[in-house]
Parts: structure tokens; C-alpha cells; sequence
């Protein structure tokens, strides 16, 4: 019976996925690239299954805090905890929408993980992957902070491009000529609400 | 007379270039005190995409099929090469010159007058390369952002360059009707390739105008550090 119990009281931390960066986003490719191979109802961009894989297998693995912190910069301070949960929710729901559309053209592409580097701390790397089927491979690189819960990813680099830093930029903007509440306005009609 | 007005324009140019060197591009916020009159121009762009350009890239790619469409994309990718060369070459990056002579040389020959890409497939990776990045890697700064009529995005320097490779290019040997055509397929097929990731990008951006300055302003400065690290690895900033 304590056997039992004990099972119980561990069996959530043994779930926790202590995977290294480099073999999380090589995962995280297969599994999307040969979702979207294996079913064909996946290729078409209007699908309702896609929001179940992006759900699945891409949204667990990124950290939406953390990038939306990021991209708010010094705003986030100004910010309300309310406010916060807003932006966060609000900007998470605006990426997976947008670049579930990207999920469709996976399927003849393939990605490779080629190598891994440090940043600033142990627990903060970037996994360069290229991906290739295209005239030209194309560099995609993942910047991952690793907690509690396991490694994330907080930036995606294309090409040199950091999708956080231009987000910055708009945020700041915004929030610069209409706040916080503003940029969560701006944010909800572009979700459709 | 005019060779006057050439010699003081070219020198007001410089000059201007000089006074502009406060602005750092390896900063990331964009420097644009132009704001106004590049989103007038950036609004004008867009209505000429959807009236004249976008119709035409429909046309374009319902009439050619992709390997057609990559065939002529890859032509034009050839000529940039010789570019790119040339510009690696003043930036002082040997080995990546002579990466793109050979790609030039393999593309035109066995890629049968650049319609095939087969540098790449062979290793011969392409590097893209211009005469803005070129003043970048020389120490020029930026200047301010500019949205160009049709050509969008740009800024001072990069404009420099762009007028640079205009008047010399060896395509201005051709007889007139021959260089319009030229260059307005080389327009469309540019055109063409971009429409996937611009839908992404619309459908991303909370600002459209913001968005495209910023990943416009990373990709030129991520340009110009590239041309410095390979010229000197010992100087970084």
C-alpha cells in the first residue's frame, strides 16, 4: 500500500523529460516531419489536425513565458501580473496560429541537427539545425533555457534573423504609443477576438 | 558642366555617408528618422503589389512550372554569384571569393548557363554578397532606413551599393528592350519567390512596417559581420 502510494507521489517527476537540447529539437523535427508525412490530411495548411500536433508536439517544448518576457523586454516590468498572463497568452496563441500554417511544406523537408552551442550560461544553449529540400538549405537555429521543466526554446533564428529581437521592436512600439493594454488590444484583434 | 555636378554630387554622397556614422547597425533598434515618408512609401509599395505585381506573380506561376520557375531563379542566382565574388574579393575574403568564382564556373558550364544550381550540390556553398555589405565591412555606417519605390526596404548605404552594381554591371551592354526585359523578370521571378514567407510575415506582424524594417535591419547586420569575421577574426568589436 505505501509501495503504491509511493509510485503515485513519483510517477508526475518521472515523466519530466531530462533529454539533452541537441536530441530535444531533433525529436521535436522528426516527430512534426513524419506526422506531417504519414498523414496527408496534415498537408493542407486550412486542417484542424495541425493545431492538435502543433499542440502536441511543438507548443509543450517552447517556453511562451519566457519568449513572450523577452520580447516585452523592459516593458514587462511596467506591466500588470494580469497584464503579464495576457501578453503571454495572447502572443503564444498569435505564433502557433501564424506559423502552424509552416507545419503544411514539412513534408518534403527534412532538418539536421549540426551541432550545439553555449551562450551566455551552462543552462542556456543554441542548437544550429539546417534545413534542407529547398534551393538552399536554410539555417535555423533554436536557442533553448533549460529549468525545472525541462529544456525550452525561447528564440528561433532564421538566417541570422531572431524572431524575438523583431518582435521587440514591435512590442516596443506599441507599447510605446499605447501601453501595455494597447499592445494586448492590438494583439487580441489580430487573434480574431 | 556636368562632369562638375557628378564630382559634387559624388562628393555630397560621401559626405553625407560620413555625417551619418553615428548610426551603429549592430544596434538592434532600426535607425529611422525618415519614419513618415518611408511608411507613405512602404503603404504605396503595397498597393502596387496588389494591383500590378501580385497579378503578374499569379500569372507567373500558373503559366511556368517550378522547375521552370527555379531554372530561371537560378540563372539570375548565377549573375548574383559573380557579384558576390567580387564583393568577398574587396572585402578581403579570399576563399570565399574563390568559392564563388567556382560555383560561377560550374553553374554556367555544367548548370548550362546557371539554369542548374550544381555548385551546391557538389559543396560549393552559395554566400551572398554586396557592395553595401562591402561599405559595411569597410567601416561605412548604415545611414538611415529607407523604403524605395518598388524595391522596398533599404537604407543610405545599401542604396549606395545598389546604384553601385546598376552602373556597372555588365548587363547595361545590352541593347535597350533586352535590359528592360531582363530586369523585369529578374523582378518578377524575386517577386515570385518571396510571396510564401510574405504571407507569413503579414500574417505574424502586429506592424507590418516595423516587422520588415527589424528583419531588414538584422539581416544587413548580420551581413556586414560576416564579411568582418572572416577579414579579421582578431578584431571583433
Amino acid at each position: 500500500m505505501i509501495f503504491g502510494l509511493a509510485l503515485v507521489v513519483f510517477a508526475p517527476s518521472s515523466r519530466a523529460e531530462t533529454i539533452a537540447p541537441d536530441e530535444l529539437v531533433r525529436r521535436l523535427a522528426t516527430e512534426v516531419t513524419n506526422a506531417v508525412r504519414n498523414d496527408p490530411e496534415l498537408q493542407n495548411s486550412q486542417s484542424p489536425k495541425i493545431a492538435d500536433i502543433v499542440g502536441r508536439l511543438i507548443v509543450p517544448r517552447f517556453d511562451f513565458q519566457r519568449i513572450t518576457q523577452f520580447a516585452m523586454g523592459r516593458n514587462w516590468a511596467k506591466a500588470t501580473p494580469q497584464e503579464q498572463k495576457d501578453v503571454v497568452e495572447q502572443f503564444g496563441r498569435l505564433l502557433t496560429r501564424t506559423y502552424s500554417n509552416a507545419i503544411a511544406s514539412l513534408k518534403e523537408l527534412d532538418i539536421e541537427v549540426k551541432g550545439t552551442k553555449t551562450n551566455s550560461a551552462a543552462n542556456d544553449v543554441t542548437v544550429k539545425t539546417q534545413m534542407i529540400g529547398r534551393a538552399q538549405p536554410v539555417a535555423i537555429d533554436y536557442s533553448l533555457i533549460n529549468s525545472a521543466a525541462g529544456w525550452k526554446v525561447y528564440d528561433v533564428t532564421v538566417e541570422g534573423i531572431s524572431l524575438i529581437t523583431a518582435y521587440r521592436d514591435e512590442f516596443n512600439t506599441l507599447v510605446s504609443s499605447s501601453g501595455v493594454s494597447g499592445l494586448i488590444k492590438v494583439l487580441k484583434k489580430k487573434n480574431g477576438e | 558642366m556636368k562632369r562638375v555636378r557628378q564630382l559634387a554630387l559624388g562628393f555630397a554622397f560621401g559626405l553625407s555617408l560620413g555625417t551619418f556614422a553615428h548610426a551603429d547597425e549592430t544596434a538592434t533598434q532600426p535607425y529611422d528618422p525618415l519614419e513618415r515618408v518611408n511608411r507613405v512609401t512602404f503603404a504605396l509599395n503595397d498597393v502596387v503589389d496588389m494591383v500590378i505585381v501580385s497579378p503578374l506573380v499569379s500569372i507567373w506561376n500558373a503559366v511556368l512550372p517550378q522547375p521552370v520557375r527555379q531554372g530561371v531563379s537560378n540563372v539570375f542566382d548565377n549573375l548574383d554569384d559573380v557579384y558576390a565574388c567580387v564583393n568577398h574579393a574587396l572585402q578581403g575574403r579570399g576563399t570565399q571569393a574563390g568559392t564563388d568564382l567556382s560555383r560561377v564556373l560550374v553553374n554556367t558550364t555544367v548548370g548550362v548557363g546557371g539554369l542548374f544550381d550544381v555548385g551546391t550540390k557538389i559543396g560549393l556553398k552559395k554566400s551572398y554578397g554586396d557592395f553595401g555589405q562591402t561599405l559595411g565591412v569597410w567601416g561605412f555606417s548604415t545611414g538611415p532606413y529607407v523604403v524605395l519605390p518598388l524595391l522596398g526596404p533599404s537604407t543610405l548605404r545599401e542604396t549606395a551599393g545598389r546604384a553601385v552594381r546598376v552602373t556597372t554591371d555588365g548587363r547595361n551592354l545590352l541593347p535597350t528592350n533586352t535590359y528592360y526585359a531582363l530586369t523585369g523578370t529578374e523582378y518578377l521571378a524575386t517577386r515570385a519567390d518571396a510571396k510564401a514567407n510574405e504571407g507569413l510575415i503579414a500574417a505574424s506582424s502586429l506592424d507590418r512596417y516595423v516587422f520588415v524594417r527589424n528583419l531588414y535591419w538584422q539581416r544587413r547586420s548580420n551581413l556586414v559581420q560576416e564579411g568582418r569575421q572572416t577579414t579579421n577574426p582578431s578584431s571583433q568589436p
